[in-house]
């Protein structure tokens, strides 16, 4: 009997989606070994049986909260699909100010706008600060190859093959020049590697996009950029882009040792 | 000596691209570095080139290699995946071609890795001596600038023409198919080269303070200064030294399986000490946790445990680690002086020089180091909550051969493999495992039924010297899963009763429904030639217990034994050890007089993965069992 | 049909979540409405007070599909507010970039979103057993797409190699080649899929609206990623006085902002840029056209599909074009423009798949951003949906009310909306 796999999107982009329809010839491969019961998406039909719900999209409203819970309920794993879910990805960096105020910014105070679900925004927050979370699959977008290997992963009952080490294993592996000695600031030292360092092998800085790795050494590689020459503020600048999920929790901690 | 001139050595690199039949790599540029890399044309070649990104190890031991495929769909379907292609490497400094003799005396001692022989088997190494010198190299004072051997050519570029010494005979051939203007060199020309190659080793001196002969000691004595843990506070853990170091190859396996379910591949890949998870276990527990202890074990593992093991200091001082570290704490040169200046007064040890063109040539394979041989579940047993009990039989119907002790390295294809001890007595054509679920492999394995089958590769490790048991009073004490190993021992002791002395048995578990073996042990209970003991460390609510509680530390006073001549096996978590161990030795027993198993993360289970070392020894080579006295002063080995 | 309640929530084969609401009762016609429920992330709110160097990098994740287009746009805003001229080199492999990204876009929705509709099934699911060779022909349409958009930005969701002033890395000649080689062999397997859809296209309806229709034009060629802003009824303006084009305006049933100019709606995309700029599509593109027999000015919305259908040729021809230039000029491998962080205002202009995109941002001396104002395609097409929907509902009280609601989501998916883009752009005020 094959797995029943149900593709749900809340607050995001949709490219993370786009990845699997990206697998090309081999989604004839996936569909073989998965049967999608429901992909808003690409196809018309849902059914509310499913094994496993993947879910896209950071959570940014009470129906969301509501509409993720439901599923949680039906599904018997749920995986996190891209940074908005696993993370909160760049519109986590609205939890920087009070919500209202960005409301206040972007609404300009339209009045429909109260006491209306559609427009009842809280701070960002990302999948498992909802549901429990069986599997992630990192990055902004996927590696879509990352996530066939987590389906079959999960369909084999394997635990989903995700690094637990930075991108420089990768970097270094592909031989690559190191970014910091063409004078630019990569986050690879602290981001979770299974992206093949493809950011770094395209001469752009590693941003961060797939989180930080368990037990990331921050303080010796704020040390690092320092030393490189970013000020406070520059360093900030580039924590805050993908992963402002960990400098949240980093003044919530600083705020409960006060 | 011979002489070419520039433009027909450029010819000469030219024909051999042409040539289908092997594959050119050389020194190129990328970028404003320089790479080893397939050659288009010859005016790629860059043999003015300072050093590489990284090394030519990629070239025997790739970053990623497949070493075998599988199809699920047949019983047991693995295959060896070979790798014909000839191949040339052009470029190659001295001190890289030291870094590959290293390799060939790691990887083709007793357990020839046969992937790494037949990659070096079908490369010619056209060696160059070093044009310019990169900025953080030391090999100067590693005195590694030079090299009489390990090439099949190498060459010293001198402008309008190239000096070629002949290494080896098919250098010589490979020479002569396409060169045919070959002059021999003229005393000018031997001097000029020799001076190219004292200038590099001149330049490629950054005042090491202590010369490879005294890294030993030097790293003997000063295991515990501040050095490691200020250093290591700046350390990012990426990994990066141990990547591009010529001389680290330590390697992961995993198998990867395609979206078909069916088909996969085993492949290995480079790892590192450096990397937090290097030492973990399938129970989620890491060895080597603390920045320091890593740090640490890098350059011990270079200055320290590999000249004990092999000879030689495994640093070339081609300064990849130091140019490429972010935070620039990798330098040897840097470590070493800071160490050297706090410690006390070292003295040198002896260097052997390396020869192994002779491993090469004599190096056979019998069967493949990696390819686990098909054998059938024969008996699938739940034990207990978490352990199942297999009974497994080789295809090939011949016995394992093992002594208790050893562990196997179990496969399921297309979930991995797991190092599991052997839990039966040598005898009979089958063997017994005791597997505790903890990931993949062995959660797979605990859904498999008799006739499905698994791969087996071993038997591995040193076992218990029974020899040395025979006619000595033995005092076994196993706590939790350390049972299963010992079990293997107590069975052939109990079978063989005549030939030992006084036999004790303490068995201690955290609960009673974790014991393991219950009809054994129950008829351990009933047995006259021996004493048992059992315990519990609590009975909870709805079981029921009829043994000691406590920890297993409080049978060993109501056992009765002789702690001056009895010898004691100790198998258990680690926790377990210290305060066992202290409690015999507060008894009088003699050191020497105990026996443990230690349990690390064991990959290839012939000590060339690197992952179960605690500190210079290699747990699956040189253990798992140990007596007490060799271990006791490793400092990694009771955490 | 005395009552229809047609409630079709969060639409299917469309990206981003609307609905379409459309109640009959006795007769009589209460609601029409097309309503965009998406979450707005509230884009305007965290671009305040980011540098100039993370814009594209952040709007790239506006939308999933078009990425490269929002990177793009984004960059040539950044890049006119600090006076910072790119060399044709790179404009020519931005150019390229562009094109591998509308055949993506296109094909991902005539082939997967749009074809289930003409055989009557639910997705591209189906049609894997009954037209195996088509959908076979499509993913290779859409697998060529892709591979050209990593080549030119080193992925083709959130490109990665797109700086101002050029790029972190671009192709080699021996890649261009290869490429080259791939865009003609691609055109005979484009022409069966053409077949199999004209061989179908009666099965969307032959409905028509007259409304406006704007897009980027210009002289040189069929504008994609320059130009000035054209219209069907008012002719050319020039890119600053966009504003007074787009006229945003927030509407209650959406939090997407609605759009008019000449007339109570317009409709942007590649029907837009059809009917605008037709005469400067390629030879094939014209050819394919000629075979649908669609001809400028064309007012009827399904015929977006078929338009994106003549930019796939011409995106395939161009490129062949933009190639040959590359290699007759040899391509230099730095060739990006040096420049100074500076402040200043700059408008980028660029037509994505969807239609015309605008980022407006202003930037402070240290090179950041204090302003920022972002009008999406799709944005610019809610009203225009919403005034079809009011006059093609009607149309179709004598049907099942089955095949009214396939109809009503057949009109909204011919505009092939990105929604999830359309929930941002307002105006972003930041003072320090």
């Amino acid at each position: 009997m094959k797995p029943k796999v149900a593709f749900f999107d809340f607050a995001g982009c949709e490219g993370c989606q786009l990845q699997i329809a990206n697998l090309e010839e081999d989604v004839l491969k996936l569909i073989d070994i998965v049967e999608i019961v429901s992909f808003r998406e690409i196809m018309k039909e849902h059914s509310d049986e499913y094994d496993i719900a993947v879910i896209e999209g950071s959570i940014m409203r009470p129906m969301d909260e509501e509409r993720l819970k439901k599923i949680r309920k039906n599904a018997k794993i749920l995986v996190a699909l891209g940074a908005c879910a696993c993370i909160g990805s760049v519109q986590r960096m609205l939890n920087q100010w009070p919500i209202e105020e960005s409301k206040k910014i972007v609404y300009n105070n339209f009045k429909e706008t109260k006491n209306n679900p559609y427009f009842d925004n809280f701070s960002t927050k990302a999948v498992d600060e909802v549901v429990k979370v069986d599997a992630y699959v990192p990055g902004c977008p996927i590696d879509r190859n990352e996530f066939a290997r987590v389906l079959v992963a999960l369909v084999q009952g394997k635990k989903p093959p995700i690094p637990d080490y930075p991108l420089c294993v990768e970097c270094k592996k592909k031989e690559n020049v190191c970014l910091f000695e063409l004078g630019k600031f990569c986050m690879g030292p602290i981001t979770r590697a299974g992206c093949d360092a493809i950011c770094p092998t395209h001469g752009n800085e590693c941003e961060g996009c797939r989180g930080f790795i368990s037990h990331p050494e921050e303080r010796a590689y704020t040390e690092v950029l320092e030393k490189y020459g970013l000020s406070v503020e520059e360093i900030l600048q580039r924590k805050t882009m993908f992963t402002y999920r960990y400098v949240e929790k980093t003044k919530k901690e600083a705020k409960k040792d006060e | 000596m011979k002489i070419i001139s520039k433009k027909e050595f450029l010819a000469f690199i030219d024909a051999l691209i042409e040539d289908v039949s092997i594959d050119v790599e050389g020194v190129k540029a990328k970028g404003e570095k320089f790479v080893f890399g397939p050659l288009e044309s010859s005016d790629e070649l860059r043999l003015d080139h300072d050093v590489t990104i990284l090394p030519p190890k990629k070239y025997f031991l790739p970053q990623y290699e497949t070493m075998m495929t599988f199809d699920l769909s047949k019983p047991f379907s693995v295959e060896r995946v070979e790798n014909p292609k000839e191949r040339v490497i052009i470029g190659v400094h001295p001190y890289d071609i030291i870094a590959i003799k290293q390799m060939d005396t790691y990887f083709l001692d007793t357990h020839v890795d046969d992937s790494y022989l037949q990659r070096r088997k079908n490369t010619l190494i056209i060696g160059s001596n070093i044009l310019n010198v990169a900025e953080k190299a030391f090999f100067g004072d590693m005195g590694t600038g030079f090299v009489d051997s390990g090439y099949d050519l190498m060459l010293t570029d001198m402008g309008d023409k190239i000096a070629i010494d002949i290494g080896t005979e098919a250098g010589e051939k490979l020479l002569n198919k396409y060169v045919h203007s070959l002059q021999e060199a003229t005393p000018n020309d031997v001097q000029k080269v020799r001076t190219i190659i004292e200038n590099a080793s001149a330049k490629a001196k950054r005042g090491l303070l202590v010369k490879p002969e005294g890294w030993r000691d030097l790293l003997e004595k000063n295991y515990n200064s501040d050095v490691w843990k200020s250093q290591a506070e700046k350390c990012l853990g990426c990994g990066t030294c141990t990547l591009v170091c010529p001389t680290c190859f330590c390697y992961d396996i995993n198998d990867e399986i395609d979206l078909n379910l069916t088909t996969g591949k085993r492949i290995r890949t480079w790892d590192g000490c450096l990397l937090r998870d290097f030492t973990k276990v399938g129970s989620g527990e890491i060895f080597r946790e603390s920045m320091e202890d890593r740090y640490r074990h890098r350059y011990n593992r270079k200055g320290r445990y590999l000249p004990d093991m092999l000879g030689f200091v495994a640093c070339v001082g081609c300064g990849r680690c130091s140019s490429q570290c972010i935070p620039d704490i990798a330098d040897p040169v840097n470590l070493i002086n800071k160490i050297a200046e706090t410690s006390q007064s070292i003295k040198k040890s002896e260097i052997t020089p390396l020869t192994t063109e002779d491993k090469l040539v004599s190096a056979t394979v019998e069967e493949s180091l990696h390819l686990p041989r098909p054998a059938t579940l024969k008996r699938v047993e739940k034990l207990t909550e978490l352990e199942t009990f297999f009974e497994i039989e080789l295809d090939d119907g011949c016995p394992l051969g093992h002594q208790p002790g050893q562990f196997v390295e179990i496969s399921v294809m297309g979930f991995g493999e797991a190092p599991i001890s052997i839990s039966s007595a040598p005898n009979g054509n089958t063997f017994e495992l005791v597997v505790r679920r903890v990931g993949d492999v062995t959660s797979k394995l605990h859904t498999m039924k008799p006739g499905d089958k698994v791969g087996i590769r071993g038997p591995f490790g040193k076992g218990f010297d029974v020899k040395a048991l025979k006619g000595r009073d033995l005092l076994f004490i196993g706590g939790g899963l350390g049972i299963v190993p010992m079990r293997s021992l107590i069975n052939y002791v109990l079978n063989n009763r005549q030939d030992f002395g006084e036999v004790t048995i303490l068995y201690g578990c955290k609960r009673p429904c974790e014991m393991l073996f219950k009809d054994e042990v129950a008829e351990w209970e009933t047995r006259k030639d021996i004493q048992f003991m059992k315990s519990v460390d609590k009975c909870p609510e709805g079981e029921s217990w009829d043994g000691e509680i406590g920890v297993i530390t409080c049978l060993i006073p109501k056992a009765k034994f002789d702690p001056k001549s009895t010898i004691a096996i100790v198998v258990g978590p680690p926790i377990m050890y210290r305060f066992v161990i202290r409690d015999l030795l507060n008894l009088g027993m003699p050191e020497e007089n105990i026996i443990v198993s230690l349990e690390r993360r064991m990959k290839c289970g012939v000590g060339k993965c690197g992952h179960c070392q605690i500190n210079g020894i290699y747990v699956c080579k040189d253990g798992p069992v140990f007596n007490y006295k060799d271990v006791k002063d490793l400092p990694e080995a009771f955490t | 049909m005395s009552k229809i309640n047609i409630a079709v929530k969060h639409l299917t084969r469309v990206e981003g979540h609307g609905n379409i609401v459309f109640n009959v009762k006795d007769g009589t016609i209460e609601k029409i409405q097309w309503q965009v429920s998406e979450a707005p992330r509230m884009f305007e709110s965290f671009l305040r007070g980011r540098p100039y160097h993370q814009m594209s990098h952040i709007t790239s994740r506006i939308c999933g599909i078009c990425s490269i287009g929002h990177a793009l746009c984004s960059l040539k805003a950044t890049e006119a507010a600090m006076g910072i001229e790119v060399s044709e080199q790179t404009v020519l492999l931005r150019k390229l970039a562009l094109h591998g990204e509308n055949m993506q876009s296109h094909i991902l929705h005539v082939g997967y979103l749009v074809a289930p509709d003409l055989f009557r099934v639910g997705s591209v699911f189906p049609m894997i057993e009954t037209h195996t060779d088509t959908v076979l022909k499509i993913i290779k349409l859409h697998r060529l797409a892709n591979e050209m958009s990593d080549l030119m930005c080193g992925r083709t969701t959130h490109p990665i190699t797109l700086i101002p002033g050029g790029f972190t890395a671009i192709p080699s000649e021996k890649q261009l080649r290869n490429l080259k080689q791939k865009l003609i062999d691609i055109i005979p397997i484009c022409d069966d899929v053409i077949q199999t859809v004209l061989d179908n296209i009666h099965m969307l309806p032959d409905f028509s609206r007259e409304t406006e229709y704007i897009a980027l034009t210009t002289d040189d060629e069929y504008a994609l990623y320059d130009g000035v802003i054209g219209s069907t009824d008012t002719g050319r303006h020039p890119i600053e006085e966009y504003e007074s084009i787009v006229n945003e305006f927030v509407v209650p049933h959406s939090t997407a902002k609605f759009t008019r100019h000449a007339r109570e709606s317009y409709m942007v995309g590649a029907l837009a840029r059809f009917n605008l700029n037709s005469d400067q599509l390629t030879p094939l593109a014209k050819k394919c056209a000629k075979k649908f027999g669609l001809k400028a000015v064309n007012y009827n919305p399904f015929m977006n599909n078929v338009a994106q259908l003549i930019e796939y040729y011409h995106s395939v021809e161009d490129s062949i074009t933009l190639i040959d230039k590359l290699l007759e000029r040899g391509l230099k491998k730095k060739d990006n423009t040096k420049y100074k962080v500076r402040g200043g205002r700059g408008i980028g202009a660029v037509e994505v798949p969807r239609g015309i995109l605008f980022h407006d941002y202003t930037y402070n001396d240290q090179g950041i951003c204090t302003k920022a104002n972002l009008v999406i395609p799709t944005n610019q097409n809610h009203n225009n949906i919403t005034k079809d929907m009011e006059i093609f509902a009607p149309m179709l009280l004598d049907k099942s009310e089955k095949e009214i609601e396939l109809n009503l989501e057949m009109l909204v998916r011919a505009y092939d909306p990105c929604i999830s883009c359309s929930t941002h752009y307002l105006k972003v005020e930041f003072k320090r």
